[in-house]
């Protein structure tokens, strides 16, 4: 019957299906061997699944085909294509069966019909029952209930004392462990390689042509060779002239191996001739890399290397300090490795040869003492005070004011501990204590040598004081000076009547204020500072930042100094009038020429601290400035009586001695009348006197 | 209103209107960053800066000048061009139609750089000048291995390998090499053409690491484009100026056994026959003056008349310095052991006049060669040793060449650690510190030239004959009787000098012997005692001076003071070190 079937099914198909069935049948007996092979595997282990099952299904249709062929073996012409493959297919298997006398799948139905079916819930999707508790239903319907799990401790320990444990697989479907044997973990190890999982497989078998057509009746075409095949092309030929036109004409071109044209010629050939100046901007060659030092060496001197400790204080290092380059030393040629930052020095060179900005810029290679303007040898310039030559103590507080009487001989000083002390300059001997009761602010004796007069300003008032010096003419000269019979009024007083200048001083500043002309600098808490010229007519009074220069006669504003300084702290005038000096609170030293302008002639930076006050001397060319850093200095300042000679200054000395308290230092600085002798008062309670 | 607010219509003034920042470039070019760094590096464009930076200190400037200059280069439209090109090749790709991509690949246009090393050097003096980078980095990427993700073509290192060695072979060939300095990072070499000092640097002949981080390798590829057409035009021009012809063809066998150096130097050899012809027919013109210089020289040596002539004829060319370095190493025979630096030794040894050869094929002569006077051997021990020769270590050949005397072999004999490699690029006067060893070669390069240096810290004037004096009547008696005996103390002492110094020459070992040492020793303490102690005096002075100076120079003057007092930190750091070392020899001794 089934001989009769396969003629009948190529008598339906067409040829073209006659082909493709031939290469079916080539691959048919090798699939059909190994689906066989994994039968009898899945026998041996008893575990036929799906496959099983299939298997039997397959069976079943081949039944019923073969029932479905005795129906229809009348009219053949009916059968579909699918129909008619299957059936191919299925005869094929058999015949093979037969061939090789394989009983393969028989036999597989016969031992499957002995072991009843393990899997008794069915080809179903396990994850139906993920969370359940049972694994599907039993043939009566019962739920089949999953085995309890191990906890993973209790597997983990199993395993590691079950030494079969890695041959172990769980079968999710029977919801059981399997161990495999030994020819199963080879299979499964054949399999993984990719190769046939029987050893006496033949993967690679010599190929069988199973449809012989040596002894067939009919060719499978019995068309004549048609005539193309023996005669050459039209079309062809014509597109060969097609082409050979083409290249005649030049449409087509062939790569020609090109002519190797000198890659490299004489660029520079006349140097003359490329001097014609570019209309770019000027190349500005890039600074060559420094040359290596002897501690880039492979082998430096000792004392390059660094040592053990310096090593780890390079550790302790900001990464942007640390040095760049660590010099090391090895012993031969042959131990010097390949350098690691080779690739990397050269790409930061490259770096900064095309994104660094390029300036021209000049490098002063000079000795720096050059820069420092030549001074006259300081021993040319004695005397000046040199050395603290006495030190005058018995003040409780700061020493806030000293003044020095006019024949020096004497000097008076004012301290925060509310006394007023007169001192004798040469010996230190305090001649007089007057006890006044507020702290004192300014003391200042009369310059007229014959009235022997002193005033103090201590709290809000200003007290003028008999120190009760000189001979009986001048005392009794003071005592009349003195007699007050009706206070008057400050705002009265005419500038005319006070020759004194002392008084006029001081009265002057009070008008001042209370006329109000500067009472935005009162309303400050700040008296502005003044002095009068000492010949002239001319008053000078500092704001915050500027000196004003007044006329008193005209009664107008001369000049405006503008110091450049942040606050003025004290102001002092040269004995000749046409010089200035202004100390400020940052420390700084303003010379003002009233000749040059309006500007400072000179800055001297001396101080750290506030300037506290600065002092000229009446005859010898000096003045000197103290500061709270305790320090005091000493200047040189020549003014020429010729006009065209700018001054002089020339720091002489600084002097030292005093000590800080409270913050502050020297308090007040004043030079002796006729000797070239400092007086220095200190917030330490102590006066001191330099001489030469 | 915003602060810089500029009316439409007003053009911009100052240098907002001559400098443009790097984006604003950027923009007005049409590229992309990469592409502009490309021009910028082809063009050697840099960034300039304004006085007044309008957008603010984190900008890059570029002068609009620098940037019109790129925008009118064809440069530019070129590698337009090319990118255009290379989008069609990944078309094609894409289409996989393989055979237009292989078409196009072929067809690729080539960017030609000669027209910008012209623009950027118009004399060859300028590229003299800017040589020191190019040969770096040409050298540096001769010796990196080659890399596809990097893009480092095995064709550009072979390049590299062959524009180095033909830089290298004029230079020996010319004997123009002056210095050589072994260092952690490489071997520096100066060489001096046309008065032009030229240092570069090549790495150890090691392995080299490519890292990945922190180098972005297009910028180097980009400026070693521009550096290979640069070189071979540089030695292009070198060789036509000493008639060989060049691209050089070399023996493909001494190639393939890496000796390209020797093979360059045997075409040399070969090549520069012919331009002594060209020589010949300049010399015919002084033949006249020949002639009668003839009737005056002894007429039985024409021949030796004519080797004057020749070598008149070259030296003329020649300055003194290259004529000494030529004449360094003459008469003498190198054989370099396996493990030395052959490429190195190869460069330098010839440079200065000496033969040499090497183990391997292709060697001019082998290790039995009895003419061999010096073998370099850089092994811990020697096995077979001939006694006609001597067996130095490399250092010593480097340090001749710094020298330009011949050193005493003894200290750089096999096993031993070398004496300290000095830096020749140090003016240590100027440094302020002068290591050890650079004493002894001083004396020993002044015993080379027969003059011998009074002692230090010895005047002339106390040589004077103290009769003299006396005559003059500058001293009393007593005082000429006293330094008529110093006199002789200080021949004695000086004698002993000598001595020392003969035995030095002479090939003792190398080490300040310790009467020396202690003899430095009581300099030391004299100079100290002799330094005044600074008074307060001097120091108030100081500070007085600086009252007067302008805020500007007395920034200026304390700057350079910082940079003196890091310096005197310096070099007091290394006296430590070297009195720390010194003590602790001296324990050791003990």
């Amino acid at each position: 019957m089934r001989e009769r079937k396969k003629s009948s099914a190529v008598e339906v198909s067409s040829v073209k299906k006659k082909k493709e069935k031939k290469t079916k049948d080539n691959n048919e007996p090798r699939e059909q061997k190994e689906k066989e092979e994994s039968q009898s595997i899945m026998k041996q282990q008893k575990n036929t699944t799906s496959r099983s099952k299939k298997e039997k299904q397959r069976k079943a249709t081949e039944d019923y085909q073969s029932l479905r062929e005795s129906e229809l073996s009348g009219d053949e012409v009916h059968g579909t294509d699918h129909d008619v493959d299957n059936a191919d297919d299925h005869h094929e298997e058999d015949q093979t069966d037969g061939s090789e006398g394989h009983r393969g799948v028989e036999e597989s139905d016969s031992s499957e019909d002995e072991v009843a079916p393990r899997n008794t819930i069915g080809d179903v999707p396990l994850e139906w029952y993920k969370d359940e508790k049972h694994i599907g239903y039993d043939i009566s319907g019962k739920k089949i209930t999953k085995k309890e799990r191990q906890d993973k401790l209790a597997s983990f320990l199993a395993n590691v004392d079950d030494s079969k444990s890695w041959r172990k697989i769980y079968d999710e479907y029977n919801d059981e462990e399997v161990e495999l044997t030994k020819e199963e973990i080879r299979l499964v190890q054949r399999l993984l390689k990719g190769k046939a999982p029987h050893t006496d497989f033949d993967q690679y078998a010599d190929y069988v042509d199973w449809f012989k057509y040596d002894d067939a009746l009919h060719p499978l075409s019995n068309a004549p060779e048609p005539k193309r095949r023996f005669i050459p092309s039209k079309w062809e030929s014509k597109k060969v002239v097609q082409y050979v036109r083409a290249i005649r004409k030049g449409l087509i071109k062939f790569d020609e191996p090109k002519e190797e044209e000198p890659k490299f010629y004489l660029l520079w050939g006349d140097d003359s001739s490329a001097a014609e100046k570019a209309n770019h901007l000027a190349y500005i060659p890039a600074p060559k890399p420094k040359l290596p030092g002897h501690e880039e060496s492979y082998n430096p001197s000792l004392e390059y290397i660094p040592t053990q400790e310096e090593l780890n204080s390079y550790q302790l290092m900001y990464e942007e300090d640390r040095p760049k380059f660590i010099p090391r030393r090895f012993t031969s040629l042959r131990s010097v490795p390949a350098y690691e930052n080779a690739v990397k020095d050269s790409f930061e060179r490259c770096m900064d040869l095309y994104l660094c900005p390029r300036v021209r810029k000049k490098r002063v290679n000079i000795d720096p003492e050059t820069l420092k303007p030549k001074l006259p040898s300081r021993k040319d310039l004695k005397p000046y005070p040199v050395a603290c030559y006495l030190e005058y103590k018995g003040h409780k507080g700061a020493v806030v004011s000293i003044s020095t009487e006019a024949s020096g001989q004497w000097f008076a000083s004012g301290s925060t501990d509310g006394t007023v002390r007169i001192w004798e300059v040469e010996s230190g001997r305090c001649l007089r204590v007057l006890e006044i009761g507020e702290a004192i602010q300014y003391v200042a004796w009369n310059p007229l040598p014959e009235l022997p007069v002193l005033a103090v300003s201590a709290g809000q008032d200003v007290l003028i004081l008999n120190t009760g010096l000189g001979n009986e003419e001048e005392q009794r000269r003071v005592k009349d000076l003195l007699h007050v019979e009706t206070p008057t009024a400050p705002d009265v007083l005419d500038l005319g009547l006070v020759e004194d200048h002392l008084l006029k001083n001081l009265l002057l500043a009070l008008m001042f204020t209370l006329d109000g002309v500067f009472g935005r600098m009162a309303s400050q808490g700040r008296l502005p500072l003044h002095v009068f010229h000492p010949t002239r007519s001319i008053f000078f009074v500092s704001t915050k930042k500027n000196i004003r220069v007044y006329d008193l006669l005209k009664q107008r504003l001369i000049k405006k100094l503008e110091t450049g300084l942040k606050e003025v702290s004290s102001i002092a005038i040269h004995p000749a009038g046409d010089n200035l000096i202004v100390g400020s609170r940052e420390g700084k030293l303003c010379w003002f020429d009233m000749d040059l302008s309006s500007k400072p002639y000179r800055v001297l930076k001396c101080h750290p601290k506030d300037i506290t006050n600065v002092a000229f001397h009446r005859s010898y060319p000096l003045f000197a400035s103290c500061s709270d850093d305790c320090t005091a200095y000493v200047f040189h300042g020549m003014v020429y009586s010729d006009l065209n000679q700018n001054p002089l200054i020339v720091p002489l000395e600084i002097l030292r001695g005093h000590t800080s308290s409270n913050g502050r230092g020297v308090m007040d600085c004043k030079f002796h009348p006729r000797q070239p002798w400092l007086f220095t008062a200190g917030a330490d309670s102590v006066i001191r006197l330099y001489c030469h | 209103m915003p602060k810089h607010y500029r009316p439409a219509g007003k053009k911009k003034e100052g240098n907002a209107a001559k400098y443009i920042t790097r984006s604003q470039a950027l923009k007005q070019l049409q590229v992309n960053t990469k592409l502009f760094r490309k021009l910028c590096i082809y063009k050697g464009v840099f960034p300039r800066e304004p006085k007044k930076k309008f957008k603010g200190n984190h900008q890059t400037y570029y002068h609009l000048k620098d940037v019109s200059f790129i925008r009118h280069d064809p440069i530019l439209e070129d590698l337009r061009a090319k990118s255009a090109y290379r989008k069609k090749i990944i078309k094609a790709k894409a289409k996989r139609n393989k055979e237009l991509a292989d078409i196009l690949k072929n067809r690729q246009p080539e960017i030609k750089l000669d027209r910008l090393v012209q623009e950027r050097y118009p004399h060859f003096i300028d590229a003299l000048r800017d040589l020191d980078d190019p040969l770096t980095l040409v050298h540096l990427f001769a010796a990196l291995p080659a890399s596809d993700r990097l893009k480092i073509e095995v064709k550009r290192v072979h390049n590299c390998r062959k524009l180095s060695h033909e830089w290298q072979a004029y230079i020996s060939r010319t004997h123009k090499l002056r210095k050589v300095f072994i260092s952690v990072k490489g071997v520096y070499y100066q060489a001096e053409v046309e008065g032009q000092k030229i240092t570069w640097l090549t790495p150890h002949g090691m392995q080299q690491v490519l890292p990945d981080d922190d180098v972005v390798y297009d910028v180097l590829l980009s400026f070693l484009e521009f550096y290979e057409t640069l070189l071979a035009f540089v030695n292009f021009k070198l060789y036509h100026s000493i008639n060989v012809k060049y691209p050089p063809i070399l023996d493909p066998q001494l190639e393939a056994s890496a000796a390209e150096l020797y093979a360059l130097a045997r075409y040399f050899d070969a090549n520069s026959r012919p331009s002594e012809k060209v020589e010949a027919t300049q010399e015919e013109e002084s033949d006249l003056r020949l002639a009668q210089l003839q009737h005056q020289l002894p007429s039985n040596e024409p021949g030796a008349l004519m080797q004057l002539v020749k070598d008149a004829a070259d030296e003329n060319e020649e300055d003194e310095d290259t004529k000494e370095c030529k004449n360094l190493f003459k008469n003498m025979r190198f054989f370099l052991s396996r493990e030395v630096p052959r490429e190195s030794m190869l460069f330098v040894i010839p440079a200065f006049g000496g033969t040499v050869s090497w183990e391997g094929e292709g060697a001019p002569f082998s290790e039995t060669d009895q003419s061999i006077t010096h073998q370099i051997v850089d092994r811990p021990t020697q096995g077979h040793v001939y006694l006609s020769r001597e067996y130095v270590q490399p250092q010593w050949v480097y340090d001749c060449v710094n020298t330009r005397i011949i050193l005493p072999t003894d200290a750089y004999m096999v096993g031993r650690v070398p004496p300290p490699h000095l830096s020749p690029f140090v003016d240590n006067e100027e440094e302020g510190y002068v290591p050890d060893y650079a004493e002894t070669i001083k004396r020993l390069k002044s015993a080379a030239k027969n003059e011998i240096l009074p002692m230090p810290g010895m005047g002339k004037e106390d040589l004077d004959d103290p009769q003299n004096l006396l005559a003059e009547g500058y001293i009393s008696r007593a005082e000429a009787i006293e330094a008529a005996e110093r006199k002789q103390k200080m021949m004695t002492l000086e004698k002993q000098y000598h001595d020392e110094l003969k035995m030095e020459l002479d090939g003792f070992k190398y080490s300040s012997s310790v009467s020396d040492a202690t003899k430095q020793k009581s300099g030391e303490d004299m100079e100290t005692g002799e330094e005044p102690l600074p008074d307060v005096q001097q120091i108030s002075t100081e500070d007085m001076s600086k009252l007067l100076m302008s805020r500007k120079k007395r920034g200026l003057y304390e700057a350079m003071k910082k940079g003196q007092e890091r310096k005197k930190a310096h070099v007091d750091l290394l006296k430590q070190r070297k009195k720390k070392i010194e003590a602790a020899e001296k324990f050791k001794k003990n």
